[in-house]
């Protein structure tokens, strides 16, 4: 245990290390939900208006939940382990006496907790300054419901991201095209990121409810809102529980057989 | 006319040799490939259905909302395919290997520039003018706003490119690039809607300041006839100013260059 304690302060520091990296990084994502705002403000400029469902209060709730849910989900170191395999710097990591995926996760951990409590005081200056209309939740049943779905999600990103990580055993030059590929597109448009799931057709959201994606961030941004609720929130949980469990599963499955074909290409 | 032809003959030579790299690794190009034409499909889509619900986006109707995506995605894909060299500077920096495009018999800003055209972001362009072209005729420019949106769009090229040279200079003093180039790339994506739904004073810092607003919403409007010609020579003049602020910032950060770990 203190092993890992060590690192997460180890972690902590080196974000702190490359300040201007870190700095640029949260103003991309303050870039990322001031689009998002004035876009969904703008489509509700007309006072009362009521679009999928949504009237301005709701949409702009979503949105600065959004930052919060995302500086926790999204925020992860482990997204360098893809390189880590395709330059056989994993090597490194095997002949230590550390698990590498706790390794990680603690890394992670590290980076949710500073990316966090960035993300509040960015909440706070977008707040004073854009004042939108924002609905505070009070019920601590939901409240609770909303913490769970939070650290499902951040397991379900995790797994994710070892198993596109993995790529690299078999093909090495394939890292950052898959990453992007699943990690940057499909995570942006299918994650709620950019708009909530609800607002396409019916046949779409089935589609779209059924992968891992919206779990990450709808689903939790969802149960805050107190917009899923009863039968449809536990139903939620199900398949959030079933991507949990069945994504682990695969990770570890396809990081057993990649360890068995492992080269250190570059070593 | 020798210059041209000499710089003419290194482009070629050196994008001919980017390309071989990325066809050495069909599978990586089809991956990304296949990530960027998903990501424009999932926008049009999202856009086509958004507007569908709200009839308008701030006085825009589907096709020209659409349009303002795509000339966002001319400029954007135009300059990723020839400014792609810049995302590979900052390794030249750190390690002194800038040194070795100094010592070459051109110019190293042109090199550092132009010298890794992107194969990728080249096969999306035809297919993406194809798009412009056909939703701009659904808005049945005049032969005036037509030609007032080719100045405009090679203006707001000239500006992206006078990004991407600040960029460059930026690297050579900071040693900081990666996070540099996204966050010219997250400026550039206020453009992917029209400026007029930022409020102010946002969206004016958003049209002179940054300028996103003169290099992709601008072209769009004067296709619409929403420019007048004092509107275009602005514009323009904003758009030289850009390039020649960045050409005297290129030649401050290179008197900077202090040839680190070489």
């Amino acid at each position: 245990m203190n092993k890992y304690l060590s690192i997460f302060k180890i972690s902590f520091q080196e974000e702190f290390a490359y300040k201007i990296n870190f700095i640029m990084w949260r103003v991309r994502n303050v870039f990322q939900i001031i689009v998002t705002f004035f876009l969904w403000d703008t489509i509700f400029a007309v006072p009362g208006l009521v679009v999928f469902g949504y009237d301005k209060s709701k949409i702009l709730t979503y949105v600065f939940a959004l930052m919060i849910v995302r500086a926790i989900v999204l925020s992860a170191r482990a997204v360098d382990v893809s390189s880590d395999v395709a330059e056989g710097n994993l090597s490194n990591y095997l002949v230590k006496p550390i698990s590498y995926f706790k390794y990680w996760m603690t890394r992670d951990i590290g980076s949710k907790v500073l990316n966090l409590s960035f993300a509040a005081v960015e909440f706070i200056a977008l707040f004073i300054i854009l004042r939108p209309p924002f609905y505070f939740q009070t019920d601590i049943y939901t409240i609770f419901s909303f913490l769970i779905a939070l650290v499902l999600a951040v397991l379900i990103y995790f797994s994710l991201l070892f198993i596109i990580s993995a790529v690299p055993f078999w093909a090495p030059e394939l890292g950052w095209g898959s990453q992007f590929l699943v990690i940057i597109v499909l995570l942006e448009f299918l994650s709620g990121s950019l708009f909530p799931i609800d607002i396409l057709p019916i046949a779409w959201q089935r589609f779209v409810m059924a992968t891992p994606f919206p779990y990450m961030i709808y689903f939790p941004v969802q149960v805050y809102l107190g917009k899923i609720t009863g039968i449809a929130m536990v139903q939620g949980f199900l398949i959030s529980f079933f991507w949990t469990g069945g994504l682990y599963i695969t990770m570890r499955y396809v990081w057993a057989k990649g360890l068995k074909v492992y080269q250190a290409f570059g070593r | 006319m020798l210059r041209f032809k000499y710089y003419s003959k290194i482009w070629w030579q050196l994008s001919r040799n980017s390309f071989s790299i990325v066809l050495g690794q069909r599978v990586a190009l089809l991956f990304f490939l296949v990530a960027k034409v998903f990501r424009f499909v999932l926008f049009t889509g999202f856009l086509f259905f958004l507007i569908s619900g709200t009839k308008n986006l701030a006085g825009y109707n589907t096709n020209q909302v659409i349009f303002f995506f795509l000339v966002f995605n001319v400029i954007d894909v135009l300059s990723q395919f020839f400014f792609r060299e810049v995302y590979r500077f900052r390794p030249k920096i750190v390690s002194g290997d800038f040194d070795l495009t100094l010592v070459k018999p051109a110019n190293a800003l042109f090199i550092s520039l132009l010298g890794g055209a992107d194969l990728i972001d080249f096969i999306t362009i035809p297919p993406l003018l194809i798009a412009t072209i056909y939703f701009g005729g659904l808005l049945h420019p005049s032969l005036t706003s037509t030609f007032y949106f080719v100045l405009l769009l090679i203006n707001g090229f000239l500006i992206a490119m006078a990004f991407h040279i600040a960029v460059l200079a930026l690297a050579i003093i900071t040693f900081e690039i990666d996070h540099m180039i996204m966050i010219y790339r997250d400026l550039t994506s206020f453009g992917r809607f029209p400026v007029d739904i930022y409020k102010q004073p946002l969206q004016g810092f958003l049209t002179y300041l940054i300028p996103v607003g003169i290099m992709i919403t601008f072209p769009a409007k004067a296709f619409m006839g929403l420019i007048g010609t004092s509107g275009v020579v602005i514009s323009l003049l904003i758009g030289i100013l850009s390039l020649l602020i960045s050409f005297k910032f290129w030649n401050f950060a290179l008197k900077k260059y202090s040839s680190a770990s070489s």
